[in-house]
């Protein structure tokens, strides 16, 4: 445990020492924000009139809710593809302590910095468009994108962990995507689905826990809602942490037998 | 003394795929591809006492970043047993890990954006170490090997030579008994190289540190090694203390005079003159034809003799026989 504290630590100060990048991150989210909210403000929200119980601009904020949780999460699959093909795994593995964990806590540490930051810049932008978000949806967010956030570190884990078998994890991280945008509410709701199943099907994936689920709390905040999203989100991270640490052992395992 | 290291009888087979050439060779191959097995380390024993600083050398493929995978517990080998510590590497590889420490030349083990002291507080954690001793292996670390002012400078920033000095520190904090060097002076300058090799061996006889070094530089070998295996196509073909390899496979010494005339002329068997500057002669001597005693005895009778300096000949020259001999080119 103080070691993946210590890792979490390193993770953060990282991000922080890298400045520029991240500075560079939140030019480019506040550029997102403001293309996605014109274009939302000017042909989605008139279309979507009626299908959605929506505040005014509710889709812009919904669209900078998840942009805020993508554009936070580390690329933790590169990482992993990196130390496998490279072969730098194998020093990690010599120590005493999982590998795997330290990672994921690093990366975790690199999130919340990314979250800090985007979410402040956010919140600029929003003071100076003279928008307002609901207070208690704002809070609810906060909470949710942290796990959301989670959701998606371990998911990108699960890619970079494919480099065991097909050493370029590009394939699964481009099919993760789609299926982020897909099913986990990347530019709209899933709500907005009009068949009743995929709906139901989308609302239930990971990838909406990653995204849906926190950002939606900012449109239609409620204490159910909330509720359902922690309850959804719960579940994903003990699956997706069970799935990685399978996928890991049985990784660890063909690395020892045939070597990088 | 007690063997730390045990091996008996290892070998490690791989398995790979042989690609076939074209596209309908490359669409054949995916479907029924053609398995072919190489034998990287064929049945290899040895045993490393504690304390002895022992080499690993051989030519590239040979199989001795194989045997120190096995020995280190990364890899699994297909047969064979293998002991460090009395535990089996590649079963208690967690257990043996507290008990070594391990430097790959060509990867690092810190954190590139941070400083080294950052990349050295996490592995404090990493090893569960006691704060207190830490602290004080750490500030002994640092004076031994000049890292005061890197401490706090950004890993990425350092220079090779500087970086794995840190790295070097990296993989002691936890006070191992067995150290584990592959390749650790690869792409240095000559400083660094010295550096590393001083503060390697005075570190192991210190502590009386077991030391398993794979390198290509012969110098890493001659000035920390007290023992050489030389493996070739995965068999140990020599393993013999160093100074033994040395005069068994090289029965030359190389004499170099200087002098008050340009060139010194000896009309001895077993000479070999070798390019150098004007007065100066290098000789490389046979010393099966010729004794070392009858060419300094020979060339003081000449007169005009400055100064005489006797030399092995390059640890180089010694393993190029080796592998000539045992390969039979």
């Amino acid at each position: 445990m103080a070691s993946a504290l210590q890792a979490l630590r390193m993770g953060a100060l990282g991000a922080l020492a890298g400045w520029p990048v991240l500075v560079g991150r939140a030019i480019f989210y506040l550029v997102a924000l403001a293309v996605l909210s014109a274009l939302w403000g000017k042909v989605a929200s008139e279309r979507l009139a009626g299908a959605l119980p929506l505040p005014a601009g509710g889709l812009a904020l919904y669209v900078g809710a998840t942009e805020w949780i993508m554009l936070s999460i580390p690329s933790i699959h590169l990482r992993l593809e990196d130390d496998i093909r490279s072969g730098a795994l194998e020093t990690h593995l010599l120590r005493p302590k999982l590998y795997l964990v330290l990672r994921i806590a690093e990366s975790l540490g690199d999130m919340l910095v990314r979250l800090a930051t985007l979410g402040l810049a956010a919140l600029g932008l929003l003071a100076l468009s003279g928008r307002s978000a609901p207070a208690e949806g704002l809070a609810c967010l906060a909470a949710s994108a942290i796990l959301g956030g989670v959701i998606g570190l371990l998911l990108y884990t699960l890619v970079g962990l494919s480099g065991f078998w097909v050493r370029r994890t590009l394939p699964a991280y481009l099919v993760i995507q789609k299926l982020m945008f897909l099913l986990g509410g990347l530019f709209a709701p899933v709500s907005l689905y009009t068949s009743a199943a995929f709906r139901r099907l989308s609302e239930a994936s990971p990838f909406a826990a990653q995204l849906y689920w926190p950002s939606v709390q900012l449109i239609a905040p409620s204490a159910a809602v909330f509720a359902r999203a922690l309850a959804l989100q719960a579940a994903w991270i003990a699956v997706l942490s069970l799935a990685a640490a399978a996928i890991w052992r049985a990784g660890v395992r063909k690395l020892l037998r045939q070597g990088i | 003394m007690s063997a730390v290291i045990t091996v008996q009888t290892l070998t490690k087979q791989y398995r790979y795929a042989r690609r076939r050439t074209g596209a309908l060779g490359a669409i054949t191959g995916a479907f029924a591809p053609d398995f072919q097995t190489i034998e990287a380390v064929a049945g290899v024993s040895f045993e490393i006492a504690a304390g002895e600083r022992v080499a690993i050398i051989g030519p590239n493929g040979a199989g001795k970043s194989t045997t120190l995978k096995m020995l280190s517990g990364v890899l699994e080998p297909s047969s064979g047993q293998a002991r460090v510590f009395g535990l089996v590497p590649w079963r208690e590889r967690r257990a043996l890990a507290y008990r070594i420490g391990v430097v790959f030349g060509q990867r690092s083990q810190l954190w590139g954006e941070l400083p080294a002291r950052d990349s050295f507080a996490l592995l404090r954690r990493i090893y569960d170490q006691d704060e207190t001793a830490f602290a004080a292996r750490l500030g002994r670390l640092v004076e031994q090997f000049g890292l005061g002012e890197l401490l706090d400078q950004p890993v990425s920033r350092m220079s090779l030579g500087q970086r794995m000095r840190c790295e070097i520190t990296a993989s002691l904090l936890h006070g191992p008994d067995l150290l584990f060097l592959d390749e650790p002076t690869i792409g240095l300058d000559i400083t660094a190289k010295a550096a590393i090799r001083d503060f390697i061996t005075e570190h192991a006889r210190g502590q009386g540190q077991t030391v398993v070094l794979t390198s290509h530089d012969t110098r890493d070998i001659e000035l920390v090694c007290d023992r050489v295996i030389v493996i070739n196509q995965g068999r140990i073909v020599v393993d013999q203390p160093t100074d033994q390899l040395r005069r068994q496979f090289l029965a030359r010494k190389r004499v170099t005079l200087q002098s008050a005339a340009p060139r010194i002329t000896l009309d001895l068997p077993g000479l070999t003159v070798l390019p150098s500057q004007p007065h100066t002669s290098v000789l490389d001597v046979d010393t099966r034809l010729v004794r070392v005693e009858q060419v300094i005895a020979a060339a003081l009778a000449g007169g005009g003799i400055e100064d005489i300096t006797i030399e092995d000949p390059p640890m180089e020259e010694v393993v190029r026989e080796i592998y000539l001999a045992t390969t039979g080119a």
